[in-house]
């Protein structure tokens, strides 16, 4: 029984270190905004709701990321961790002029850590908020979303896995709740960085059921030839939002992100369809029935 | 009542191969989104990185990612080269030998979802009586030519160019050139749905003649694999991979020699991967760099103890003339089995078939 128990205890105390590379993080990664500053309007504002943007991060830094809030007066910016030591598991950044840099809870972990910006007043509390996914293995966001981190959230129902992404065309589910309570009929503004605007209603139990519009803008040809650098999909930024009234405050609550490019944009199933078929054609030979051979017969043992 | 379930070793990793083609095409069902990344990164050795559905992955995009993203890119940048480029290569590796550990070759001939497509494939052309085709000196050469194939495809698609692409020396779409001519990631995001891997991206002549390539592969495994056992297998670059750690799996096959080994050769003739050695050979020579484990040898010697699995002493399963006796009954070494009716009254069994 200890022979077997051995290996399933080095898988475990092995989980914590093997790390599958990204293509691109989700979002705002270090890839993402040199894949999709071609085609982006960079120069004007697409919305006016409060955004955490990211900056640009040097080749291969891991380690830490570079946010920039825009449409809120925040003055830190603050990150939550799914696990790492008790202090490290919500920090505050402060805000210099390029923005906060943010690093996960240890060197060491990784996975998707949520952050948020945060302006109050008497009358009004805005929150911009975004998650961040640091290329290490990590605990999955399940708990760490399920945590009321704010009053009003808008919340990823689930967040796209490793190697995935939003994507045009796709519908996905954002859970809207205050207080740590569901908001049912809740209005959920999206918002893309291609101008689409939309707004759904979340169901009874808090859920809106996000439809990303197939609006992606042809992308402007590199001199290499490709429209994009290599297997990472081009990404432009969204925005969820939603506001409410409680106890004379007006709550106003925005999550950003980057939804990516339809996987058949760009893409020809046909000549797809047609290697795959000149590859069954070059295989048919194969199936034509040899001379039988003294090595083909049964032998009696 | 498992006697009843799985009269045989090949009922029962057919049982496990279907299994394990659900966990891996599909496995985040059950064990949620999420959760199919930890498994990723428990047991990085499952599935295609590219279904978004399964529950696990290949143990190959991890390593070409890791090469190209932390290797060349901390060579570029020395300072970072312990905790870069050791540190995670080192873990990913160790993980990858602890699941292996366990399994041994076992993962190509009892887990792998491409292998087991193969192997329906092929029991699909038997059934349809199409003449099997073997890499046996008289009929496509000898296996040895093919051989070397997934050495080369292991150390320059795998290691060599996202290397040179982490450095800065090829372009960026050569990052994960192996996951880009797989047949793999085609046949499972098929096996969800989802086209977008067998379309061919435009606009980029590097990405564009990869993914062709890989569309040429899966095109030929599909039709090949009704003639040939195991065509893509044969070349596969994780078969490679696992083969230079085979020795240090406790899961292994062990052969002893008998005064008939070499002349009646049916281990080899129900061998897939068309291996003359364990005819020939004994020990670790017998226990080839293209076994997968499968046991078809063993359930087909009709010595007994002559040729066994075993996981470090226990003997898994052994050889046995009654077994094998049993066995012959219903299917012979070379996978032929009784065709379909409406088949075998249009054409009618050579000899070899018989």
């Amino acid at each position: 029984m200890k022979t077997y128990l051995i290996p399933l205890g080095l898988l475990a105390a092995t989980a914590a270190l093997a790390q599958h590379e990204h293509h691109a993080p989700p979002a705002v990664s270090a890839a993402a905004p040199a894949a999709t500053q071609a085609a982006r309007p960079t120069a004007r504002l697409w919305t006016i709701q409060p955004l955490l943007l990211p900056g640009r991060a040097a080749r291969g830094e891991r380690a830490s990321a570079l946010l920039r809030p825009q449409g809120i007066a925040a003055q830190t910016v603050t990150v939550f961790a799914a696990e790492g030591p008790a202090e490290r598991l919500q920090v505050e950044y402060p805000l210099a002029p390029e923005g906060a840099r943010i690093a996960p809870a240890t060197p060491k972990v990784g996975n998707y850590h949520w952050v948020v910006a945060r302006e109050e007043s008497a009358e009004a509390v805005r929150v911009a908020s975004t998650a961040w996914y640091f290329g290490n293995p990590g605990d999955s966001p399940k708990e760490l979303l399920k945590l009321p981190k704010h009053e009003l959230e808008i919340v990823p129902d689930p967040l796209p896995r490793e190697h995935g992404s939003y994507r045009e065309s796709e519908k996905w589910r954002f859970l809207v709740r205050f207080n740590g309570q569901p908001l049912a009929g809740q209005p959920v503004t999206l918002e893309t960085e291609f101008g689409s605007r939309s707004t759904v209603l979340t169901d009874a139990a808090g859920i809106a059921t996000v439809l990303f519009p197939r609006d992606f803008k042809p992308a402007e040809k590199k001199a290499g030839g490709g429209e994009h650098e290599g297997h990472s999909p081009r990404r432009a930024a969204f925005v969820l939002s939603t506001t409410t009234e409680a106890n004379g405050r007006r709550y106003l609550t925005a999550f950003n992100y980057t939804y990516g490019q339809d996987g058949d944009r760009n893409r020809s199933l046909g000549w797809g369809a047609a290697f795959g078929l000149i590859g069954m054609l070059a295989a048919t030979p194969l199936l034509r029935r040899r001379k039988p051979t003294a090595s083909g017969e049964h032998r009696d043992a | 009542m498992l006697k009843t379930l799985f009269p045989t070793l090949a009922r029962f990793r057919l049982a496990v191969q279907l299994v394990m083609l659900f966990v891996t095409v599909y496995g985040s069902v059950i064990v949620g989104t999420y959760m199919a990344d930890k498994i990723s990164n428990n047991l990085p050795a499952l599935s295609c990185a590219y279904d978004q559905m399964n529950g696990g992955y290949c143990v190959l995009i991890p390593t070409q990612h890791i090469i190209h993203h932390r290797i060349g890119e901390a060579l570029v940048r020395a300072q970072q080269l312990t905790f870069g480029m050791v540190l995670p290569l080192l873990m990913s590796f160790v993980a990858f030998f602890a699941f292996f550990f366990v399994l041994g070759k076992a993962f190509c001939g009892w887990v792998c979802p491409l292998g087991t497509l193969q192997e329906l494939i092929g029991k699909v052309g038997r059934r349809f009586n199409i003449g099997l085709r073997r890499f046996d000196g008289e009929d496509l050469g000898s296996v040895k030519r093919v051989r070397p194939v997934k050495w080369l495809l292991l150390l320059g698609l795998v290691f060599i160019l996202p290397l040179l692409t982490g450095l800065g020396v090829t372009p960026h779409s050569l990052g994960n050139p192996y996951c880009d001519i797989c047949p793999s990631r085609v046949a499972t995001t098929l096996l969800t749905g989802n086209t977008e891997q067998l379309a061919l991206r435009l606009g980029d002549n590097v990405s564009f003649t990869l993914g062709a390539i890989a569309d040429l592969l899966i095109g030929f495994m599909i039709v090949g694999a009704l003639a040939i056992r195991q065509p893509f297998c044969r070349i596969c670059p994780l078969l490679a991979f696992n083969a230079v750690f085979q020795r240090l799996s406790p899961l292994r096959l062990v052969k002893k020699m008998h005064e008939n080994c070499g002349k009646c050769g049916i281990c080899t003739e129900a061998c897939p991967m068309d291996i003359p050695e364990i005819a020939k050979e004994e020990g670790h020579k017998a226990y080839h760099e293209d076994c997968t484990l499968c046991g078809r040898c063993a359930e087909y010697c009709p010595q007994d103890g002559v040729i066994q699995l075993k996981w470090g002493p226990f003997a898994l399963f052994s050889s046995s003339r009654d077994y094998y006796k049993d066995k012959v009954k219903g299917e012979l070494p070379d996978g032929t089995v009784k065709p379909l009716k409406f088949v075998k009254n249009a054409t009618k069994p050579t000899s070899a078939d018989a």
